[in-house]
């Protein structure tokens, strides 16, 4: 799996959990350019990414990530 | 009431539970809610528009998803996030309606769980299911 094909999920992921069919996402999102990215939210965008992508976060993992660059750099390190 | 916690919730756990619904449990949701509609309230207009009688308050039955887990599974513990649910068939007063739900995912980093959860009348048909998604407060 690609790295664009691990976005293209992600990006899927966050127009489903956002409710926003055309949401464009970047490796540099963060949660304080997404108005609705509270920390409720936040936990349904792990559980979706855990259960779509096949793969388990550790808390530790989860809480140095800045934005979506770099959860998507540790999904690779899970995935290859 | 059950008190579950992280480590012991494992995929495939279920809970279940049943419940009588009697006409005073529709006069209180009324209350509650003032939902009005003649459907739920006026047993000959229901008769009228092709229902068996009073038909019950799908809320009051998801409502019981709130005993499911806020009692069972995971109980004590439980704090609802969220409950995606659709009404699959009509219930009536006097029925007995089985809720179950079974663990089908869980997040170990962020403690949270997802439960898919039915409820069946007295006659097997399935009338409502949901997923629910619950956090876990037990340390």
């Amino acid at each position: 799996m690609t790295r664009e094909d691990i976005f293209n999920g992600v990006q899927d992921i966050f127009r489903d959990i956002f409710d926003e069919d055309d949401l464009i996402v970047n490796d540099r999102t963060s949660s304080d350019e997404i108005e609705d990215w509270d920390s409720l939210n936040h936990i349904n965008l792990v559980s979706a990414i855990e259960k779509e992508f096949h793969i388990r976060f550790a808390l530790g993992e989860l809480q140095t990530l800045k934005d979506i660059g770099a959860m998507i750099d540790l999904m690779e390190e899970k995935l290859t | 009431m059950n008190e579950y916690k992280l480590s012991n919730i494992k995929i495939g756990l279920e809970e279940s539970f049943s419940v009588v619904i009697d006409s005073s449990k529709l006069d209180k949701f009324l209350d509650i809610s003032n939902d009005l509609n003649p459907l739920h309230v006026d047993n000959s207009y229901a008769k009228e528009k092709g229902f068996d009688g009073r038909v019950v308050y799908g809320l009051l039955t998801a409502s019981f998803y709130s005993t499911l887990v806020g009692v069972y599974l995971p109980g004590k513990y439980c704090i609802l996030q969220s409950i995606d649910t659709q009404f699959l068939k009509p219930v009536y007063i006097g029925e007995t309606l089985t809720i179950a739900g079974k663990i089908s995912y869980i997040n170990a980093a962020y403690k949270q769980i997802e439960i898919q959860a039915t409820i069946v009348n007295q006659n097997g048909q399935k009338v409502s299911k949901a997923t629910i998604k619950t956090g876990l407060i037990d340390e």
